[in-house]
C-alpha cells in the first residue's frame, strides 16, 4: 500500500518528466501525437484544477455564516452573487429563444449574463485596481526618501522615465525621451536579462529536483 | 512640530483629492500635445503593415478587465489596423475572467470595420491550460479549438482555410497583463512552432519584456496607455488612448512634485535634527 | 437607450462610486461592493469553465465524436478532488504527480532554449561591427540599442548584476567593485520600474474616471451627479450614526 501512495506519485512523476523533456527532441509522429494528446488532457485536468479553488473560497464564507462570525451578512451577499450570476448563465433567454449556456451575446444581443458581466463584473473589477493609484501616490509621498546613494539613483532613474514617458515631459525637456529609451532598451534590458537566466536557471535546476523525486512539496495531501 | 514634519505627516486624502483633481482635469479639457513614436511600437505597426492581405493576424487578448484601461484601447487600435489591411483575424483569449471583453471588442471593431464573422475574423473564445492551448494551437488548431465561441465547427470557417497550426500563421500578437502572456507565447509557441510574434503589455510588466525585445524574440512591443496612444497615432484614428495622455502627464508631475517635495522634507528634518545634536 | 443599457449604466457607476469611498475610509458601501465582485467573478468563472471544460471539452468530444480516450484525463480530473475526502486524498497525488510530472518536462528544454540559450547568444555579441568597405568599426551611437558601445554596457550589466546575486563566493576585493556596479544597474532599473507601475496605475485611474465622465451625460441620466449625491448623503449617515455611538470624552 506504501507503494501506492509514496512510490507510484514519484514514478509518474519521473517517467512524465523525463518523457516530455525527451519528447522536444524527437520529430517523429507518435512523439508528436503523444504530445498533442497529453496537452489535450492537460486543459482538461486544469479545468478541474480551478474546482478546488472555488470549492475552499465557498468553504471559507460558509463557516463564516453558520459561525455567525461578524460581517456574515456580506458573506451572504456574496453567495447571493455567485447564485445569481450562475442562474444568468445557465438560464433560458425569452428574447433570444434558446439557453444561454455562458454566452454575454446570442445573434449580437446582449444577454442578462453578458449585462452581469458588462455592467457588474468589468467597472469592479476595473475600480479595485484603479484605486491602486491613489495608494502609489500616497507611497511616492511618504515613503520615497533618497536615504542612501542607491535610493538616490533609484529615485532619479524613477523621475527621468516618468517625465520621459509622458508628451509634457518630452514637451519641455526633449533630451528626457532620449535618456529613457537608453534606460529600458540598454540598463533595464540587461537587469531584466541578468535575472531572467537566474530565474530559468533556478527554475530549470527545480524541475529536475521534482522530476528525481528530491523535491516533493507539490504532493501534498493525505498521510504517507 | 516643525513645518517638514507636519508636512509629511498631512492626511493621506489630501494626497488621494490632489490625484483625483490631476486626473479629472484634463480630461474634461484636454490640451492635446505632441506624442512621439517609440522604436518598439513602431516595429509593431511596420510589421503589420508590411503583411500582405490575406496573411494571418492572430491576436490574443490575455487580460482581463483589471487591465481594461491600458490594453482595450491596443486591442481596438491592433484590430482596425488589421482589418484595414484586410488581414484574416483570428482572436482568442487565455484569461477566462477576459473572454466577455474580448468577445466584445472584437465583434464590435469588426462590426464598425464591415467585416463578417466566420470569412473575415474568428473569435475562438477561452481554453483553459495557458501553455497547453498553445502547444495544441501549435500541434493542431482544430484539436485545440473544435468550435469557434459562437460553436461553429472551425474547420468550416473560410477565415481558417489552409490554417491546419501556429507554423500557418503570419504574426501573433499577444496583449498580456501577466503570466500566460507574451512569455508563455514564446516560450511554448514561437520556440517551437516558429511563428512571429509580437506584444502588447500593461506598464506594470513591460520593463521585464525587454530582454526579449532586444533580442528578437518578440519584434515589437506596445507598452501600457502610452504604447496605445502611439499606435493610435501611426494609424491615424486618434481615439481614447492619446484622450488620456494629458491626464497622465499631470500625475505624473505631480508624483514627481510629490517625490521631490517628501525629500525636501526629509532632508531638512535630518539637517535640523543634525544641527540640535550638535548643539 | 434601452432600459438594459440606462440600468447598466447606473449599476457601473454606482458600484464604481461605491468602492472609491474607501479612499475616505472603510465603510459598509465599500464591504457590499468587494464582496459582489467577489461573488460576480467566481459565478462568471463556475459558468464559463462549465460551458468550455464539460461541455466543450469533454461532453462534446467524448459522447458526438466518439473520443473515449478523454476518460484518462476524466480519471485524473477526478483523482484530484478526492483531495477533500481525507480517506482517500492520497489518490489525489497521483494526479498532482502526473500534472507536475508533465509540466516539468515540458518547460525545462523549452526555458533552457529561450530563456538560457537565447539571452545568453544575445548578450554576446560582436564588439566591432564591418563597415561596407570591409574594415571594423566600433559605433558609439548611445541611442541605437544595437550600437557596440551599449553592446558593452549590456555585457558589463548582465555580468555585474548576475554576479552580485551569486552569494557562494564573498564580494571582496575586485569582486566588491563588480558587485557595486551590479547594485547601481540594479537600481537604475528598479526606478524604471517604478516610473512604468506608477504610469501604470495611473492609466488605470484614467480609464475608470473616463467612464465616470461619460456616464454624468444627460442620455445616462446623469447618473454619475446623482449617485455620487447619494454615496456622500450614505457616507455622512453612517458618520454621524458612529459619532453617535461613540462614548462622549
Amino acid at each position: 500500500m506504501t507503494f501506492l501512495r509514496r512510490q507510484l506519485p514519484l514514478l509518474i512523476t519521473f517517467v512524465t518528466g523525463i518523457l516530455f523533456a525527451v519528447q522536444y527532441y524527437v520529430p517523429h509522429p507518435l512523439s508528436e501525437q503523444m504530445l498533442t494528446s497529453v496537452s489535450k488532457w492537460l486543459q482538461i485536468i486544469g479545468g478541474f484544477a480551478l474546482v478546488l479553488g472555488v470549492t475552499s473560497l465557498f468553504h471559507i464564507h460558509a463557516v463564516k455564516i453558520r459561525r455567525r462570525e461578524s460581517g456574515w451578512g456580506y458573506s451572504v451577499v456574496l453567495y447571493a452573487a455567485i447564485v445569481a450570476t450562475m442562474a444568468a448563465g445557465f438560464g433560458y433567454s425569452p428574447a433570444a429563444g434558446q439557453w444561454i449556456n455562458g454566452k454575454e451575446t446570442i445573434k449580437g444581443a446582449m444577454t442578462a449574463f453578458g449585462w452581469v458581466y458588462a455592467y457588474m463584473m468589468v467597472p469592479l473589477q476595473g475600480t479595485m485596481f484603479a484605486i491602486l493609484a491613489f495608494f502609489i501616490a500616497s507611497a511616492a509621498y511618504r515613503s520615497f526618501r533618497a536615504r542612501s546613494r542607491e535610493a538616490a539613483v533609484l529615485l532619479i532613474a524613477a523621475v527621468i522615465v516618468m517625465l520621459g514617458r509622458v508628451p509634457l515631459g518630452e514637451h519641455l525637456i526633449p533630451i528626457s525621451g532620449d535618456i529613457t529609451q537608453w534606460i529600458l532598451n540598454v540598463l533595464n534590458a540587461s537587469v531584466r536579462r541578468a535575472i531572467l537566466i537566474g530565474i530559468s536557471l533556478g527554475a530549470v535546476a527545480l524541475s529536475l529536483k521534482i522530476i528525481f523525486g528530491v523535491e516533493r512539496a507539490y504532493l501534498g495531501g493525505g498521510k504517507e | 512640530m516643525t513645518v517638514a514634519e507636519r508636512m509629511l505627516s498631512i492626511d493621506r486624502r489630501i494626497i488621494f483629492l490632489m490625484i483625483g483633481l490631476c486626473t479629472l482635469i484634463p480630461l474634461l479639457y484636454p490640451v492635446g500635445l505632441a506624442i512621439k513614436v517609440s522604436p518598439e511600437v513602431r516595429a509593431v505597426y511596420d510589421y503589420m503593415e508590411s503583411l500582405p492581405e490575406g496573411s494571418v493576424f492572430l491576436l490574443s487578448l490575455d487580460f482581463d478587465p483589471a487591465s481594461k484601461p491600458e490594453l482595450y484601447p491596443q486591442a481596438v487600435a491592433l484590430l482596425r489596423h488589421a482589418f484595414k489591411k484586410n488581414l484574416r483575424v483570428i482572436a482568442m483569449t487565455l484569461w477566462l475572467p477576459g473572454t466577455g471583453m474580448a468577445d466584445e471588442v472584437v465583434s464590435r471593431v469588426a462590426r464598425e470595420s464591415e467585416k463578417t464573422a466566420g470569412r473575415d475574423y474568428a473569435f475562438l473564445g477561452w481554453s483553459p491550460g495557458g501553455s497547453s492551448v498553445i502547444i495544441n494551437m501549435g500541434q493542431d488548431l482544430y484539436k485545440a479549438f473544435p468550435t469557434d465561441y459562437n460553436n461553429q465547427p472551425t474547420k468550416d470557417l473560410e477565415v481558417l482555410r489552409g490554417v491546419q497550426s501556429l507554423r500557418d500563421v503570419n504574426y501573433v500578437v499577444s496583449l498580456a497583463a501577466g503570466t500566460t502572456g507574451i512569455e508563455t507565447w514564446y516560450v511554448f509557441g514561437k520556440d517551437k512552432y516558429k511563428f512571429e510574434l509580437g506584444g502588447g503589455c500593461t506598464g506594470v510588466i513591460a520593463p521585464g519584456l525587454y530582454p526579449l525585445l532586444r533580442s528578437g524574440q518578440i519584434n515589437g512591443l506596445i507598452g501600457g496607455l502610452r504604447g496605445a496612444a502611439e499606435y493610435e497615432v501611426l494609424i491615424g484614428r486618434k481615439d481614447i488612448a492619446v484622450a488620456g495622455m494629458d491626464a497622465q502627464s499631470a500625475t505624473h508631475f505631480a508624483i514627481i512634485l510629490l517625490a521631490i517635495l517628501c525629500n525636501v522634507f526629509y532632508f531638512s528634518i535630518r539637517t535640523s535634527r543634525k544641527a540640535v545634536g550638535q548643539n | 437607450m434601452s432600459f438594459e443599457m440606462m440600468l447598466g449604466a447606473w449599476v457601473a457607476t454606482g458600484l464604481t462610486l461605491f468602492i472609491l469611498t474607501f479612499l475616505y475610509q472603510d465603510n459598509p458601501l465599500f464591504k457590499l461592493a468587494e464582496h459582489l465582485y467577489v461573488g460576480v467573478s467566481v459565478g462568471y468563472a463556475i459558468v464559463k469553465t462549465y460551458d468550455t471544460v464539460v461541455i466543450r471539452l469533454i461532453y462534446e468530444p467524448m459522447v458526438k465524436q466518439g473520443e473515449w480516450s478523454l476518460l484518462i484525463p476524466l480519471a485524473i480530473g477526478a483523482l484530484m478532488l478526492t483531495r477533500y475526502v481525507p480517506a482517500a486524498a492520497w489518490m489525489s497525488r497521483i494526479a498532482f504527480a502526473f500534472v507536475v510530472g508533465v509540466g516539468s518536462g515540458l518547460a525545462i528544454p523549452r526555458v533552457i532554449s529561450s530563456y538560457i540559450l537565447k539571452q545568453i547568444e544575445d548578450t554576446v555579441r560582436p564588439l566591432l561591427t564591418l563597415a561596407a568597405d570591409g574594415g571594423a568599426t566600433f559605433t558609439y551611437d548611445l541611442l541605437d540599442p544595437a550600437s557596440n558601445l551599449n553592446a558593452v554596457v549590456l555585457l558589463v550589466g548582465v555580468v555585474s548584476v548576475l554576479f552580485y546575486f551569486f552569494f557562494s563566493v564573498e564580494h571582496t576585493g575586485p569582486g566588491k567593485a563588480v558587485a557595486r556596479t551590479g547594485i547601481i544597474f540594479l537600481m537604475i532599473a528598479f526606478g524604471a520600474a517604478f516610473g512604468y507601475t506608477v504610469m501604470a496605475r495611473m492609466s488605470l485611474l484614467i480609464g475608470r474616471l473616463t467612464d465616470l465622465i461619460e456616464y454624468a451625460q444627460p442620455q445616462y441620466g446623469w447618473a454619475t451627479w446623482c449617485l455620487l449625491a447619494i454615496t456622500i448623503a450614505t457616507l455622512l449617515v453612517f458618520r454621524a450614526r458612529r459619532q453617535g455611538t461613540e462614548p462622549p470624552q
